[in-house]
């Protein structure tokens, strides 16, 4: 088992630390009399005292050719919601793009909020408190295929794999979580952080967006990492490490192979630095899959559920090597990894950068959890990557315990390159002539 | 990433007292609008107690055409006046709590009122049995327009129903749940529509002192409002069922009832009223 090894002592000194709640950054102050109070203090801590971090100044810069969001790493809260425009004209939209640049920015950089008249409601949903926390958020902004529908001008400069999700053979889609005019992905490090933002977004824009749904999900922190031990995915509500098989984000040759639309490619010229987001929102059935038998989990997935290892490794990195394995005697040639990712030549050609949050919504009618995977990625080529990626998976094993209900797919606009630019300005300039100005 | 430098800057901003915006309106000029609206309100309680007795008598005699006929055009004078009525939640429940107000749903025994009537009348096609509760909703409307009649309006309710009116729009009548038997929510949505416009209209000269753009916005979204209600109304008067409404003309309704839930949670404060 890797996950805890309670033969290394070093590591059971840090977990002692993590169950102090102190994790890595109450290390990095042992010694100082902060920490010494802090050590003191924690066993005696009142029932509502809040839970204390010390990442609640850390903040994305929001300018740059791309948005944040996407190749930032992923912290703990994450929520999708996707919109119907109301604009009713360019002018109508350029008013949404410029004010959603303006609270966005001002969300993602934080700051005191303005006090008004305590007559008139205040301006602020008050629940960060006076000054509002960056905490690591970032609102990550995109649209939808209708976006180019007949209302704004903007048919003939859509991207051009850009289309509404269509349901693959194993989705039962619900109408009210699928699709939309734009969709805004916030992360940050507390569910409270995205909640804030969403409400302060609703509030600043009431004719011009409406909620047409939202997800919310999370991913569980891990253990901080021994010196020298490989990096770790978090883990699905299917047990599993997802995103092992990841291109590194961290490479930027190869997020602008792979993620963002380049100069040159055959997108309108005002799509460069954006990218392709797909969403999914695909329920698991949790109480099967609890009743199902370890190995068949694993020859299901692919991997050693405790390490997140291929069938024929030790670690959650290594590559599985299916040359050796041509009749799937070690990784069924069915298995999730191995139909999502052959790991040959044509593979390469349709990785994808995934983000994925676990969510859980309540129970449904037969008493069944709701809960499954809010399944994010990105591309700069959404036939190749995604849309080719999930048609080999249709009829895996697994679709046994998956049913994708909702998502939608959307184009992240290119990033915001300094206080002169805004969201969507090279959408509106590429299409704006003086005919449609004034339709 | 980087640890923002604002932070501690930041805090600063609170040391800023915020001024009140608003000067107060002079008490004198609110005497005027609200006991006019006081005028309004007791004018549609009255046309709410006649349509309500004609409509139970309906109810009563077991004449299910004229009860279903009647049940929307009666609650439209209710709907129009609610934040007045809410001030005595215990008729607001019995008079017009719907089906989703109560656990047990249609066999709760505190299940009266006009949802109620609606359910037999639209759901189970009969009157049958709904005898007690028609006369229950008839008193109970009666005992409304004696209680109103004895309220002296506080102008900060009166301001505030405006926007008060506009939530119940948003919560309830976008989604079209009000009247999820007989679907004729458009009557009750422009009960509201008119009952909030009528406290802005009875208010125009103050409001447009404070701020006459302010005014002009309010106005525009309620004109867009009433022209898209306008396309659902019928020859003789009513309203096309709420499932009629299409799809592009509720989303474009929600754009300016949740701007107008917005701007008219401001009218108490630009009023100077706490």
């Amino acid at each position: 088992m890797k996950d805890f090894d309670p033969t290394n002592a070093p590591v059971s000194a840090d977990r002692r630390r993590v169950l102090l709640g102190l994790g890595v950054a109450g290390a990095a102050l042992a010694g100082s009399s902060l920490s010494g109070n802090a050590l003191a203090a924690a066993p005696a801590a009142q029932v509502t005292e809040a839970p204390h971090s010390e990442k609640t100044q850390d903040h994305n810069e929001f300018h740059g050719i791309h948005q944040t969001g996407i190749v930032t790493p992923r912290p703990t809260s994450g929520m999708v919601v996707s919109f119907d425009v109301l604009a009713q004209d360019r002018d109508d939209l350029e008013r949404l793009f410029r004010t959603l640049n303006n609270r966005i920015e001002f969300l993602m950089t934080g700051g005191a909020v303005p006090q008004v008249d305590p007559k008139l409601p205040p301006l602020d949903s008050g629940i960060l408190g006076p000054v509002v926390i960056p905490d690591n958020l970032t609102i990550t902004v995109s649209v939808g295929a209708s976006l180019f529908d007949e209302r704004f001008g903007l048919e003939a400069i859509k991207p051009k794999r850009l289309i509404r999700m269509v349901g693959f053979p194993n989705d039962a889609l619900e109408a009210d979580c699928c699709h939309g005019d734009l969709s805004l992905q916030f992360c940050s490090n507390t569910a409270d952080t995205n909640i804030h933002a969403l409400r302060d977004i609703v509030k600043n824009l009431p004719d011009l967006l409406l909620v047409r749904w939202k997800q919310e999900g999370s991913v569980p922190p891990q253990a901080p990492l021994k010196p020298g031990q490989p990096a770790e995915s978090a883990r699905n509500f299917l047990g599993f490490r997802d995103g092992s098989a990841n291109p590194d984000s961290n490479d930027k040759k190869l997020m602008d192979q792979l993620v963002w639309v380049e100069p040159g490619s055959d997108e309108p010229a005002w799509a460069v630095n954006g990218s392709y987001q797909a969403v999914r929102i695909i329920r698991n059935f949790v109480e099967r899959w609890d009743r199902t038998p370890l190995q068949e989990q694993q020859s299901i997935i692919g991997r050693v559920k405790t390490t997140g290892a291929p069938m024929d490794g030790h670690t959650e990195t290594d590559v599985p090597n299916y040359d050796k394995d041509p009749h799937g005697k070690l990784t069924k040639m069915d298995a999730h990894i191995r139909l999502a990712n052959p790991r040959d030549a044509d593979a390469m050609k349709h990785r994808i950068l995934r983000r994925p949050f676990n969510y859980s919504n309540g129970v449904k009618s037969n008493g069944q959890l709701d809960m499954g995977l809010l399944f994010i990625c990105y591309q700069d080529d959404l036939e190749k990557g995604f849309i080719a990626v999930q048609t080999r998976l249709n009829g895996e094993p697994l679709e046994e315990y998956l049913k994708p209900v909702g998502g939608g797919y959307f184009y992240t606009l290119p990033g915001v390159v300094n206080e002169n630019d805004f969201l969507g300005r090279s959408l509106l300039a590429a299409s704006a002539t003086p005919s449609t100005k004034t339709a | 990433m980087k640890k923002s430098p604002l932070a501690l800057l930041l805090t600063l901003g609170l040391l800023q007292t915020p001024l009140a915006a608003f000067a107060a309106t002079a008490p004198l000029d609110l005497v005027g609008p609200v006991s006019d609206y006081k005028i309004y309100v007791t004018e549609q309680i009255d046309q709410l107690v006649t349509h309500t007795q004609q409509f139970t008598d309906a109810v009563k005699k077991g004449d299910l055409a004229t009860a279903k006929k009647l049940y929307a055009p009666t609650r439209v004078y209710y709907e129009s006046i609610e934040p007045i009525a809410e001030l005595f939640s215990d008729l607001d429940a019995s008079i017009d709590s719907r089906v989703d107000d109560h656990e047990k749903g249609v066999t709760a025994e505190d299940f009266t009122g006009f949802h109620r009537i609606e359910y037999a009348l639209f759901h189970e096609n009969s009157t049958k049995g709904q005898e007690a509760l028609a006369d229950k909703l008839n008193g109970d409307v009666k005992d409304l327009q004696t209680r109103v009649a004895g309220l002296t309006f506080p102008p900060d309710k009166v301001v505030g129903g405006a926007a008060a009116l506009l939530e119940e729009v948003a919560a309830t009548k976008i989604s079209g749940e009000e009247d999820r038997y007989s679907h004729t929510d458009l009557y009750d949505f422009q009960g509201n529509i008119d009952g909030a416009k009528k406290i802005v209209d009875l208010f125009r000269p103050q409001i447009a002192a404070q701020d006459k753009a302010f005014a002009d916005k309010v106005d525009k979204n309620f004109a867009t409002v009433d022209k898209i209600l306008a396309k659902y109304k019928t020859k003789d008067g009513g309203f096309e069922t709420y499932d009629k409404v299409k799809e592009n003309d509720r989303k474009a309704l929600t754009g300016p009832v949740n701007t107008l839930a917005e701007d008219l949670s401001t009218l108490r404060g630009k009023l100077g009223l706490d």
